[in-house]
């Protein structure tokens, strides 16, 4: 469904991605994880064209995203849902507006329908009475929870999430795990998410692939990595767990 | 103003805007006078210097028309005048080239003459004309006159002053007192020969008088032939006969009266003149342009050419007739049903012609800055704005045409800019509303020029 | 010395640059304006914000713009008995210069700096981003109705700020300075023409463009958190400044 074929790209003659090639399962949770600043935005963005690679291709359903123009770009876009790391809701808009966004760009649904989607998506994240609300009067959060609402709005076959738990206390942490779990049993999406917080990871997690250096290192199941012999990934994971 | 929807405030801001746009136009405007109006009247001056198409004409302070066109002929300037249509020239009218004011733009003063003459006709001419002397020329001939003085009293300075001077004066003097003094003795010497003299001239006047009283009386050759009845007699025959035949041309009788007053001939002539006047004036404003213009649409990455006749008969209004080679040719949809052993499959056939010819066929009027096109265009019905700017060389249009298929209707908006003459290049979008996806950017380039042989093909035929 | 050469020579290569991007930015913005679908709502509501809520400061630096020329060049005139023009003056610096460059400058403080920390502050907190992972344009969508809009609203401005420049002098010339109205007005009438204010709207309508370009350019350009915001605000103000003041330049070179 996904596939990253020898992805480089440097910023400023810094590699940042070195080669790398990863393979998505559809319909499964797949976690990257790897340490702050070791590019896992810029890879989660490589794989919905924000950022474009120096080299390499990005298989999408068979398509590869590198070389297409905007039209075509914005076609292949439309099967993703993405949840920023700090939701990255228009803040000139409603939390309500803000979920219709998609539906009214893309769709051609009456004001009827798209309300009662809005609202459907909402009560699905665990929100309610926040359809009238500025995002900017919600916590960290709900605005996740309202950004996570925006992202499957369309129904997406592929959702990405930035660092879902960052910033958010242990027990907001643990409700928004809980969420991504249960919000991937009834979509049946793709689910890709970047973390740093190897502990959730190893909960929501059907498969982890690990970053390190620019290059994907290890990809398992989480018991197959736990259990994992190899002495860098284990240092990987003690790493991380400081 | 916080219960006024977002739509309703910025049409008010605009519309203030737009009242306070049209208020002043309106005040700064010189709205007195439309050159389309009125008639021309030709003048001819020594030298038109410093004057100006479109400047004001005026009688008595009073704007009746603006300078239409100046040319030189035969050495001088040419000037057409367009006057207001009500306003009648008699053909006394002077004309002259003022200026406003020392530094002031140039403009045309008529001073009309007395009642009793002739009107001037359209297109006649003012005969009177006067270029006053502008302040350069008027400095030079100043400056003239004040060499001349001064090289006047530096002579008599030079022929006064000094001791030279005054002697020669002197003896100046003298000799006119001894010619005085000559003509004294010589008056006096020769005092009975002047009265000799005088009594022969009184002599000579007595003899002239016998002569002419002898005339008087019929005696003599000179006196018979002016006494004599029979030649006075004759005399007045001939005159007789002359008046009968000039009263007979007058009745119409003969042939020449009969030409001379038959009322019909006359209108015959006259209209005849005025049908030929119409058609060298028109032949003059008459154009037909040949253009041919090249667009590349930059979604289908294929060009889309344009070959253009106008005819344009008057300065306001062109016919256009167009040939189109349209790389998205024509669409047609056609729904086959067919029904083999109790199943129904429709088959959905598009059908796309590439590199269809299109035509067009429209007639455009212009007001001001703003044309108006209607007719056929790219083989449908439709209908196009056109607003010009800076001196025609740039030209904003908008076209809107088939309106009649399933489909939205085929908008186009193009800029037209001519930096050379004969060259201009377009850039716009094409269909830019299309549910085909039709909708493309283009740029293109064309060239068009005014073509001699056409129009005197076109200009006799009764098109007009 | 090479040293210096470059120090001097680095911030014009800059300039050149910028211009370069915000020329690459206006191409792009132009291919999107003509690409279904139409948000006309948007459009309507930068045009509320550019437009109507502009006008008093427009309305301000207008009137004052006409009766301080009114008051200056009262004195000039009055030298040799030229007052009768003062009226003329007045109109014709409105409307050729002082109405579109004034007018551009002020919304430039108001609206292209808006526009720059707006676009800023979307573009830091990946509102921009989420944008395009919503298959919309951030340029179709935030790029071209605001340069729209000021392209369309900065010449209803000017022709405002003409109008009350031209009364603000028509208040000091006639009712402070005793000039007769009767002149004032028929020197107006006799020297301003039509094409003076036509011009000078076709200005206005291309300091929009730059203002509101720049504006964006700024804004979705920005980089480094909230300190980046600020400085990509200031420097929206003072590039669209500058380019206002050079095109100033060569227009009036075209048009007049």
């Amino acid at each position: 469904m996904i596939k990253l074929i020898k992805i480089t790209k440097s910023f400023n003659s810094q590699k940042v991605l070195d080669e790398l090639d990863l393979k998505i399962d559809p319909e499964k949770i797949t976690v990257i994880i790897g340490q702050s600043g070791g590019g896992k935005s810029v890879l989660l963005k490589h794989m919905i064209g924000l950022i474009m690679p120096d080299s390499g291709q990005i298989i999408i359903d068979g398509i590869d995203i590198t070389n297409l123009n905007d039209k075509k770009l914005n076609e292949v876009r439309k099967k993703f849902g993405m949840l920023f790391q700090d939701a990255a809701l228009f803040d000139s808009m409603t939390v309500g507006e803000n979920v219709a966004f998609p539906l009214n760009e893309h769709t051609r649904l009456s004001r009827k329908k798209i309300t009662k989607i809005v609202d459907d998506k909402l009560n699905l994240v665990g929100l309610e009475n926040v359809t009238n609300k500025m995002p900017s009067e919600l916590s960290g959060g709900m605005r996740k929870r309202a950004g996570l609402a925006r992202a499957i709005a369309l129904d997406p076959k592929i959702v990405l999430f930035d660092e879902p738990t960052t910033g958010l206390d242990p027990i907001m942490r643990e409700s928004i795990d809980k969420l991504i779990v249960a919000t991937q049993k009834r979509t049946k999406a793709t689910f890709v998410v970047i973390s740093h917080d190897i502990e959730s990871s190893f909960t929501i997690a059907h498969k982890i692939a690990m970053l390190y250096q620019g290059k994907i290192i290890a990809v398992g199941t989480p018991n197959e990595i736990r259990s994992s012999n190899d002495s860098f990934v284990k240092r990987f994971i003690k790493d991380l767990r400081k | 103003m916080s219960k006024l929807s977002i739509e309703a405030k910025v049409g008010v801001f605009v519309v203030i805007g737009m009242i306070i746009l049209g208020y002043m136009s309106m005040r700064i405007g010189k709205l007195g006078f439309k050159m389309d109006k009125g008639y021309d009247v030709n003048v001819y001056f020594d030298s038109a210097s410093g004057l100006e198409e479109d400047v004001s004409v005026e009688i008595a302070g009073v704007e009746v028309g603006r300078v239409r066109k100046i040319l030189l002929e035969n050495g001088k300037a040419l000037v057409i005048l367009r006057i207001d249509s009500n306003v009648k020239l008699r053909k006394d009218v002077k004309a002259s080239i003022r200026s406003r004011g020392i530094l002031g733009d140039k403009y045309v003063v008529l001073v009309q003459g007395s009642t009793a003459a002739h009107l001037i006709e359209p297109d006649g001419r003012i005969i009177s004309a006067v270029s006053t002397t502008d302040l350069d020329s008027l400095m030079n001939v100043l400056g003239e006159v004040a060499k001349n003085i001064s090289e006047l009293t530096r002579s008599f300075a030079n022929v006064m002053g000094g001791e030279q001077g005054e002697a020669s004066l002197r003896s100046i003097v003298d000799s006119m007192k001894s010619v005085a003094e000559t003509l004294d003795r010589t008056v006096q010497e020769n005092n009975e020969e002047l009265i000799k003299i005088i009594a022969n001239l009184s002599e000579f006047s007595a003899t002239i008088n016998e002569i002419s009283s002898k005339i008087n009386k019929g005696e003599g050759s000179i006196g018979r032939l002016i006494k004599e009845e029979y030649t006075v007699e004759k005399l007045n025959g001939t005159l007789t006969s002359l008046q009968k035949i000039t009263e007979k041309i007058n009745r119409g009788e003969g042939s020449i009266g009969k030409l001379i007053n038959d009322e019909e001939t006359v209108e015959n002539i006259d209209s005849a003149l005025t049908s030929i006047n119409d058609y060298m004036q028109k032949q003059e404003s008459f154009r037909t342009y040949l253009d041919y213009k090249g667009e590349y649409l930059f979604d289908s990455n294929e060009v889309k050419s344009y070959l253009t006749l106008r005819i344009q008969p008057r300065e306001d209004k062109y016919y256009l007739l167009q040939v189109i080679d349209d790389p998205e040719g024509v669409e047609s949809e056609t729904d086959i049903t067919t029904t083999t052993n109790g199943v129904t499959t429709t088959e959905h056939i598009e059908k796309n012609k590439k590199n269809e010819i299109k035509f067009s066929a429209q007639i455009a009027k212009r007001y001001y800055d703003l044309g108006l096109r209607g007719g056929i265009f790219e083989s449908t019905g439709g209908f196009a704005f056109d607003y010009y700017l800076f001196k025609d060389r740039l030209t904003l249009s908008v076209e809107a045409f088939d309106f009649d298929s399933d489909s939205n209707a085929h908008l186009k908006f193009k800029a037209d800019f001519t930096p050379f003459k004969h060259l201009y290049i377009t850039s716009g979008f094409d269909d830019f509303i299309s549910d085909e996806g039709n909708e493309s950017f283009f740029i293109g380039a064309g060239i068009n020029f005014l073509d001699e042989d056409i129009k005197t093909l076109l200009s006799n035929l009764p098109l007009y | 010395m090479t040293r210096f050469l470059e120090f001097a020579g680095r911030p014009f290569v800059f300039f050149i640059e910028e211009c370069g991007s915000i020329l690459l930015l206006l191409l792009s913005t132009i291919s999107w304006m003509f690409r279904p679908p139409f948000r006309f709502r948007v459009i309507f509501k930068q045009m509320e914000f550019v437009g109507v809520n502009s006008v008093g400061v427009v309305l301000i630096t207008g009137a004052f713009t006409g009766m301080v020329l009114a008051l200056q060049t009262y004195h000039g005139f009055r030298m040799f008995g030229g007052e009768g023009l003062v009226g003329a003056t007045v109109a014709l610096s409105m409307t050729r210069e002082l109405g579109p460059v004034f007018t551009a400058l002020m919304v430039t403080g108001r609206v292209g700096s808006a526009m720059a920390a707006e676009l800023g502050t979307m573009k830091v907190t990946e509102q921009i981003d989420a944008l395009n992972t919503m298959s919309v344009s951030p340029i179709q969508y935030l790029v071209m109705p605001r340069i729209i809009a000021a392209i369309l609203m900065l010449p209803v401005l000017t022709i405002i700020s003409d109008f009350v420049g031209i009364v603000g002098g028509y208040f000091v010339g006639v009712n402070l300075l005793k000039i007769n109205s009767g002149i004032f007005m028929a020197k107006i009438i006799d020297i301003v023409e039509l094409d003076d204010i036509f011009n000078g709207l076709v200005k206005a309508a291309f300091f929009g463009l730059i203002l509101s370009l720049v504006g964006c350019y700024k804004g979705i350009y920005t980089i480094g958190g909230a300190e980046g915001v600020g400085r990509a605000t200031t420097q929206s103000v003072v590039l669209s400044s500058i380019l206002i003041f050079i095109s100033d330049y060569f227009l009036t070179a075209v048009m007049f």
